[in-house]
């Protein structure tokens, strides 16, 4: 066990050996402004669906901030699809990069980020009081390790004139309902389009919420034993093998994220599971589908109980930033509401925030279909729930191995074999 | 004024007429060809230590230790490999790239052969034919993969749309939609995107070979195929042996056209041994692991690179 620390001292040393000569000629001017104000914050953000949450912050906030402090901002913005938690894992690994982020899968490297107790309790206290459920992702071991700044709803995206056309006039209650108005839309050319690939987002937001509403959870309560194994979960998959044959479209079940937004966008599908950005897009460039695109909650399941799944937006501060307190300090004044109320607002509420004083603002009256992505804040749940959101739940999701449980029994792998497979593999991880 | 004027002529006489410049003893020390091939040999070396050396070496070391993001590594030995032995992705993901690396490589091979014979032949515009071919190979793999994703897609995309109008089908195949197809799409974006580096390649090698070998083996009693058989095959080998070796590399490692189209899905189905060892590492954090994952290609390619080189060589 001693050798792993040896052999990483020595390469530090070895790195910190290459350094010396730079590290001698720069210490008086180190040492100089180590007592400074730093000159500049790095803050590092996946880009934002609705540009104008982006432009306001780069536009408005970024000046104010450094009118204010003589700190200037730098907003990083990393490209969307996936690319941003390699980033943050390689800022951890070389202790470099920015001070604060959007931190992506944070249970990664919890280790390496401050404590923000502090601030998330002031804020809390300050606006209503923060949700519960995503405090479980948020705290660690008792101290808040990053403070939430919102949640990207998923919710069902349906195409109003379509299921007007099939004589469905209000989004199906049920997942049995849903399973007959998707078999009526697929008679009618208009298949369902449900993610099932290796995404992040559109195939867990309604797979996972099904798996609960049947009464199953992948683990139990405490993270320590596999929950899955268990007849409602062959019933679960059986209803997504029928939902996928009788209602889909055959691609479904190899898309990544971007894919159902081009099907429905296309007209090949008339409903799926995503964020509000397919109105965003068609009202932008398709403004006649623009106007038929509604947005329904997931069904409920047998249990009588529906479900949405999380997608958190929180930001932390990383313990390698030269002056943490300064990215805290910067931190505080983002989620001052003077800050935070108008740049929630300029994205036209797409991250909807996890804090109860913004359960009935007037911002969510702007655009009726909107207001349904509130919604999913009382019923959401993260994809770990009941479990905690740890390292190991990270690896059942990076390695997909609930998705590929439907797809394998969708793709001939029979219910019970499928079903083996997948709780073989998480109690691998689990240990 | 004279003086210096003999002096100098004396000494311009004593050099020899070959070396107007006198480097002194260093200059003469760097033109040893043993000294100045290392000179510039240094650089390049240095590089490559730096940028594929030492992140190789890092990933050796990182296969024998659990080593999760932010956290210490400690050294467990085999048991990263032993994990992945029981681990029944790795094991597809394995039987995916052979399959994927094989079957592309075997397309690429005859199919760059085809298009260089064709273009080692005089017809209009050829330059610009040939230019064109080498389009996918310049075009970045992200952004052509993304164009391919269009193409397949299963109600607007090109292929589905042709096939709909010529009549062939009532409706195209979903590409990406069930594991075979998926396998299918990806090999065959990869021979796409290959394809070029065969043929120009190859090309190069056809025009090497001398026509008196060809007008010989017509004397000969040779027709085309004997041609081809007895005197272009055989005097291509080095060439294909070598691009063949270079794509196999290439294609067993490939990761970007994977990662864009398809993920690794559906249900694994296009999972290979790059797009799993970025899960592991990158998505689970599990640094050691995914290392492991990498360094196991490397056995697998190394023996499929001897089994080439001996198979040609004996042939």
């Amino acid at each position: 066990m001693a050798q792993p620390t040896q052999s990483k001292a020595t390469r530090r040393d070895f790195l910190k050996l290459a350094a010396g000569a730079a590290g001698v000629a720069a210490g008086p001017w180190v040492s100089r402004n180590a007592q400074a104000k730093p000159v500049s914050i790095v803050f590092a953000r996946e880009s934002s669906y609705v540009k104008n949450f982006d432009v306001h912050f780069q536009n408005v906030m970024a000046p104010a901030y450094e009118k204010a402090t003589g700190i200037k901002i730098e907003y990083q913005i990393q490209a969307a699809g996936g690319s941003a938690v390699p980033q943050l894992v390689s800022m951890v690994e070389n202790k470099s990069g920015a001070d604060l982020a959007w931190v992506q899968q944070e249970w990664l490297y919890r280790d390496a980020l401050v404590d923000v107790s502090d601030i998330a309790e002031a804020v809390g206290k300050e606006q209503g009081g923060w949700y519960d459920e995503i405090k479980r992702l948020s705290i660690d071991k008792g101290k808040w390790k990053s403070v939430p700044n919102g949640n990207i709803g998923q919710l069902m995206n349906y195409r109003r004139d379509w299921f007007d056309e099939v004589g469905v006039k209000s989004f199906p209650e049920t997942w049995d309902e849903f399973l007959e108005a998707g078999i009526k839309l697929k008679a009618k050319g208009h298949p369902f389009g449900m993610s099932m690939g290796h995404g992040f987002a559109d195939n867990y937001s309604w797979l996972y919420p099904l798996l609960w509403s049947y009464g199953v959870t992948v683990m139990d309560k405490d993270g320590r034993k596999v929950a899955l194994d268990t007849s409602e979960t062959a019933k679960a998959v059986e209803f997504v093998k029928k939902l996928y044959k009788e209602a889909c479209i055959e691609d479904c079940i190899g898309w990544l994220d971007p894919h159902n937004n081009k099907a429905f966008l296309t007209g090949q599908i008339s409903c799926t599971n995503n964020a509000y950005s397919i109105m965003v897009s068609a009202k932008r460039d398709l403004p006649e589908m623009g106007k038929v695109i509604e947005h329904g909650l997931n069904p409920k399941g047998p249990t009588g109980q529906r479900y949405h799944s999380l997608v958190p937006v929180t930001h932390g501060v990383f313990a390698h930033s030269k002056d943490p307190q300064a990215a805290k300090d910067f931190l505080r004044w983002m989620m001052d509401p003077k800050q935070y109320r108008p740049w929630i607002a300029s994205g036209d509420m797409y991250f909807a925030p996890y804090l109860h004083a913004f359960d009935k603002v007037p911002e969510w009256d702007i655009e009726p279909r909107v207001k349904p992505f509130q919604k999913v804040l009382e019923t959401g749940k993260l994809t770990s729930w009941p479990a905690p959101a740890n390292r190991q739940h990270g690896e059942v999701i990076n390695r997909w191995i609930v998705i590929d449980m439907f797809t394998k029994a969708i793709t001939g792998t029979p219910t019970k074999t499928a079903i083996a497979e997948a709780v073989s593999q998480i109690k691998t991880i689990y240990g | 004024m004279s003086k210096i004027l003999e002096a100098s002529r004396a000494g311009a006489l004593a050099a020899p007429a070959h070396r107007p410049i006198r480097f002194g003893r260093l200059g003469a020390f760097m033109e040893r060809e043993s000294v100045f091939s290392w000179l510039m040999l240094t650089p390049p070396l240095l590089f490559l230590l730096a940028f594929l050396g030492y992140p190789f070496i890092y990933g050796v070391y990182l296969s024998f230790f659990h080593k999760e993001v932010a956290r210490t590594a400690d050294f467990v030995g085999f048991d990263n490999f032993v994990k992945l032995y029981n681990d029944p992705i790795f094991w597809q993901a394995v039987r995916n790239t052979i399959i994927f690396t094989g079957v592309a490589t075997i397309v690429k091979a005859s199919g760059g052969l085809g298009m260089a014979l064709v273009m080692n032949q005089s017809f209009k515009l050829k330059s610009f034919a040939r230019a064109m071919l080498l389009l996918p190979f310049i075009v970045p793999t992200v952004l052509s993969t993304v164009a391919w994703q269009w193409i397949l897609d299963p109600g607007m995309g090109l292929f589905n749309r042709l096939l709909v109008v010529s009549g062939l089908a009532e409706r195209g195949p979903s590409w990406l939609g069930t594991p075979t197809m998926a396998m299918i799409s990806i090999i065959m974006v990869n021979t796409w995107r290959g394809l070029p580096f065969f043929g120009i390649s190859i090309l190069a090698g056809l025009q090497t070979i001398p026509v008196e070998l060809h007008e010989s083996a017509t004397i000969d009693g040779a027709g085309t195929w004997g041609r081809f058989r007895y005197v272009t095959l055989p005097s291509l080998m080095p060439v294909i042996l070598i691009v063949t070796v270079f794509s196999i590399v290439i294609t067993f490692f490939d990761f970007q056209l994977v990662y864009v189209l398809t993920g690794g899905g559906p249900a694994n189905a296009t999972h290979l041994m790059a797009t799993y060892a970025y899960s592991l590492s990158m998505g689970a954090g599990q640094m050691g692991l995914g290392s492991a994952v990498a360094l196991s290609m490397v056995p697998v390619l190394g023996l499929l690179l001897v089994a080439l080189t001996f198979f040609v060589r004996k042939d």
